[in-house]
């Protein structure tokens, strides 16, 4: 253990724990290490159509493939030659000239799967196509690095299968004071006051008992950073922004937390795609927009990543329904301020060569996106939260 | 039978004893009251649902909107099936084969959004939940839910999709480990050409069925997927592998070995379900200490189990499904092929308090009284008025009922019945402290212990 880990262990320990945990965090010398790099993940839900996100603007086969939905040319908000932001993404145009933006296109996995929840899962657990695996990669990563609940938090009710591990989940609060309020109910406190070293046995009925200890004591610490914590920063007035504003405080609070996910929904734009996804793409950039803003005021966005994906995109070509179907390989948005290939990151897929579904071929495997976070961003082996090595991408 | 076994039996068997099952119980041995539980089970009564909208429906010769309106419509009735699932828990009579079909339900996993598929799939599970396991297995195999989750249906000579042979192995039947790829891609090949007509009925379809030889676990011939359940049947591995999840579910978390080979050598002999089960609740083990109140319930056997106690009406179905998605187990919407893990994996820092929670928010408007004896002062009534919450979810508890079912018993025995892992010293103490002028009330703080989130 070198000194600048020792340390901070024991900062950690001693303003969180109680004397005994604090002791024996010092005894237990822990390889765990979580260092101070976090992790910000949106998640588009539905399935967000990444050729109208980024669009092919000189592509005739895009407009060949979509007569009513192409976002035309002068809509567009170029950037490259051939590749340009929807309108309403300007906010991230903004990121991409400052090179605070790379965008990975054609991400995805070999033998696609087109349902939502399996497409999810596995975006979510880093499993193959073809594999059931119970824990999250978010919740790997606790399994090995984490210490305590609160070093993986969802602004959401409830927890995604990504932050789930085996041993440890994340914890997931839209509301910080709330979470804070139940666990402090008085009733509780009587019966926490009560217990007895008995209930803390390995048994069922003493994991109960520590697990609410443990909620306590996330509850308090998540709540106590996040009061300290304030915000200058003026965010648009809806949930993914309010998530967004939770999760910066908490960011700027210096909180204990490695990785926060977050997610937008509404994605699946079978019919009338082209408003829809509009308002939706508005949403996710002007929120983005204040979060960056927030952390740069604050000197925080240094150490932050930020990573966005769908579970996938959507069929090149239209629907008759002025909407599109479920699709496969998308395009992944990293930001942050220590990005080494900025800009696009690599070159669209052909229109000209789709799979058997007439959808996008992948180029890139979303888990090898995954294995570079966790190796050159969060300092950890990729090879233990992933279960395998992929092909590291030299983005950061 | 004394009390506390017999409360431990309808904790596992069922949802938990009602009065009027410990009334009838009253001077009667093990063997009797056992004999008792597997009598009212005899009957198999389906969970219906109207599905006549969906009936001789071909998807093919729709437009678009109208397949998407269907679906849609599909999904909606699936939620009231849930519903009407959990109604049937709470007030079956058959006890343990519904008991059963929620166990099957988590080893058969199976998700669809067709409701006449749904529905097939899930009378399925109840009429076989007592029956033959090679028998049920094959039938499971023939199911259109299955058929399609699994991607049998896809399953053709010409390009064999291994997804059902691999699961059926590694799920249903042995457990990973315990054959080869090999294996799996024989076995695929013997379930080619399954599939199902538009009401999802079994149908094979010859031309689509590879009738070549094959080669599996030794044996060599033009096998079908029923022969390749006959075969996995006699690895007894099989009959391990079922027993040891059964045990996980009715007896403990934590397997005792040597149980474990005496349920294996018994349901190898036919794998009779309904013999293994009455051997296990027969078995003097089964009543040990160590396996008394100490599994930890599922969110459903929280539920159903609180409103066998005070029966509750929701307002709207969508609270229902809220709680059930918040406790991390909505019936008919597993995670995935391999189901709820269970055990302590229901209970995190997230699902903890809401758990804990749950008996006053519903029972008690989100209140939980902490008044001890002999103070007045209303301080928590006044914590809970500033924070000024909303009531989350309307429902209604039949609190009437709940005074005529309990109104012979005393405080004692309700503190006995509601809660059967054991009440450390401590607990105990808090609990004397707490002033006991209302068995309601006294009812909601029992309810809201961690010992009650034991079974």
């Amino acid at each position: 253990m070198d000194r600048r880990h020792f340390l901070k262990q024991s900062t950690l320990a001693s303003s969180l724990f109680f004397v005994p945990s604090f002791v024996k965090a010092l005894e237990n010398i822990s390889p765990k290490s979580l260092g101070y790099k976090r992790l910000v993940i949106i998640q588009l839900s539905g399935g967000n159509d990444g050729l109208n996100t980024i669009v092919p603007f000189n592509n005739d086969a895009y407009y060949r493939y979509r007569p009513k939905i192409a976002i035309t040319k002068n809509d567009v908000i170029k950037a490259s030659s051939d590749l340009g932001f929807h309108a309403n993404l300007l906010p991230l145009k903004k990121l991409y000239d400052q090179g605070h933006l790379t965008v990975i296109n054609n991400v995805g996995y070999p033998n696609p799967n087109r349902s939502h929840f399996r497409a999810t899962d596995i975006w979510q657990t880093a499993s193959d196509s073809n594999e059931y695996l119970q824990e999250g990669w978010i919740g790997r990563y606790l399994d090995l690095y984490g210490n305590e609940p609160y070093n993986a938090i969802e602004t959401d009710d409830s927890l995604s299968l990504a932050l789930k591990g085996k041993n440890i989940n994340g914890i997931a609060t839209k509301n910080p004071a709330i979470l804070f309020r139940t666990s402090q109910d008085p009733y509780f406190k009587n019966v926490l006051k009560h217990y007895q070293d008995e209930h803390l046995s390995e048994h069922n009925l003493g994991y109960l008992y520590k697990t609410m200890i443990a909620a306590e004591s996330s509850a308090k610490y998540i709540f106590e950073k996040h009061k300290a914590a304030n915000s200058q920063e003026t965010y648009p007035k809806d949930e993914f922004s309010n998530q967004l504003k939770t999760t910066a405080k908490l960011i700027n609070s210096g909180i204990e937390t490695k990785v926060f996910y977050t997610s937008l929904g509404g994605f699946d734009t079978h019919v009338g795609q082209v408003n829809r996804q509009g308002r939706l793409l508005k949403m996710y950039a002007d929120g983005v927009e204040a979060f960056v803003n927030d952390l740069k005021t604050q000197g925080t966005f240094n150490d932050t990543l930020i990573m966005t994906f769908s579970e996938f995109g959507r069929r090149v070509n239209q629907n008759a329904a002025n909407g599109t179907d479920h699709g496969s390989a998308s395009n992944v948005f990293i930001i942050g301020n220590q990005l080494k290939k900025q800009g696009f990151y690599n070159e669209l897929a052909s229109l000209n060569d789709l799979d058997d579904n007439g959808d996008l071929k992948y180029t890139i495997d979303f888990r090898s996106i995954y294995a570079t976070i966790l190796s050159n961003w969060l300092e950890v082996e990729d090879k233990r939260v992933l279960n395998k090595s992929y092909n590291k991408l030299d983005f950061i | 039978m004394n009390t506390k076994h017999i409360l431990h039996l309808y904790a596992r068997a069922g949802f938990g004893a009602t009065q009027n099952d410990l009334k009838r119980c009253v001077g009667l041995n093990r063997a009797q009251i056992v004999n008792a539980l597997f009598d009212s089970s005899k009957a198999i009564q389906p969970l219906e649902i109207d599905v006549s909208e969906f009936v001789n429906i071909n998807y093919r010769n729709l437009d678009k909107t109208t397949v998407r309106e269907l679906r849609k419509k599909s999904r909606d009735r699936i939620k009231i099936y849930n519903i009407k699932w959990i109604e049937r828990l709470v007030t079956t009579p058959e006890l343990l084969r519904e008991k059963m079909t929620l166990f099957w339900a988590n080893h058969f996993v199976c998700r669809n959004e067709n409701i006449l598929f749904v529905k097939k799939y899930n009378n399925a599970l109840r009429s076989n939940a007592l029956g033959n396991y090679g028998d049920f297995t094959k039938a499971i195999s023939k199911e259109a839910a299955m058929l399609n989750y699994l991607n049998n249906s896809r399953n053709i000579k010409q390009n064999p999709n291994e997804n059902f042979a691999r699961e059926l192995m590694e799920l249903f039947m042995l457990g990973v480990g315990n054959y080869t790829e090999f294996d799996i891609k024989e076995s695929a090949r013997s379930f080619t050409g399954y599939n199902h007509d538009r009401n999802g009925n079994f149908k094979l379809k010859r031309l689509l069925h590879d009738e070549d030889e094959k080669v599996f676990f030794g044996k060599k011939g033009n096998f079908n997927g029923d022969d390749i359940i006959n075969m996995i049947l006699e690895q007894k591995q099989c009959a391990r592998f079922v027993c040891a999840k059964v045990y996980k579910y009715f007896i403990n978390d934590t397997i005792n070995n040597k149980h474990l080979e005496e349920l294996t050598n018994l349901f190898y002999k036919d794998y009779d379900i309904e013999k293994l089960m009455r051997y296990i609740f027969n078995s003097d083990w089964f009543y040990s200490e160590e396996n008394i109140g100490a599994k930890i319930k599922s969110p459903i056997e929280l539920l159903v189990g609180m409103n066998k106690v005070v029966p509750m009406a929701f307002k709207k179905q969508k609270d229902l499904f809220k709680i059930q998605k918040l406790l991390g187990q909505t019936l008919l919407d597993p995670p995935n092929v391999a189901g709820w893990k269970g055990g302590k994996n229901w209970v995190d820092s997230n699902t903890i308090m809401l758990r804990l929670k749950l008996p006053s928010i519903l029972l008690g408007n989100a209140q939980i009284s902490v008044k001890p004896k002999g103070e007045y002062e209303d301080s928590y009534e006044e914590f809970y008025a500033k924070s000024k919450r909303k009531k989350i979810i309307n429902v209604t508890p039949n609190w009437i009922e709940f005074e005529k079912q309990f109104v012979d018993v005393s405080i004692k025995e309700l503190e006995q019945q509601l809660i059967i892992a054991q009440i450390s010293d401590g607990t105990k103490t808090y609990l004397d402290s707490l002033s006991k002028s209302s068995k309601r009330e006294y009812c909601i703080q029992l309810m809201s212990l961690p010992e009650y989130q034991m079974c």
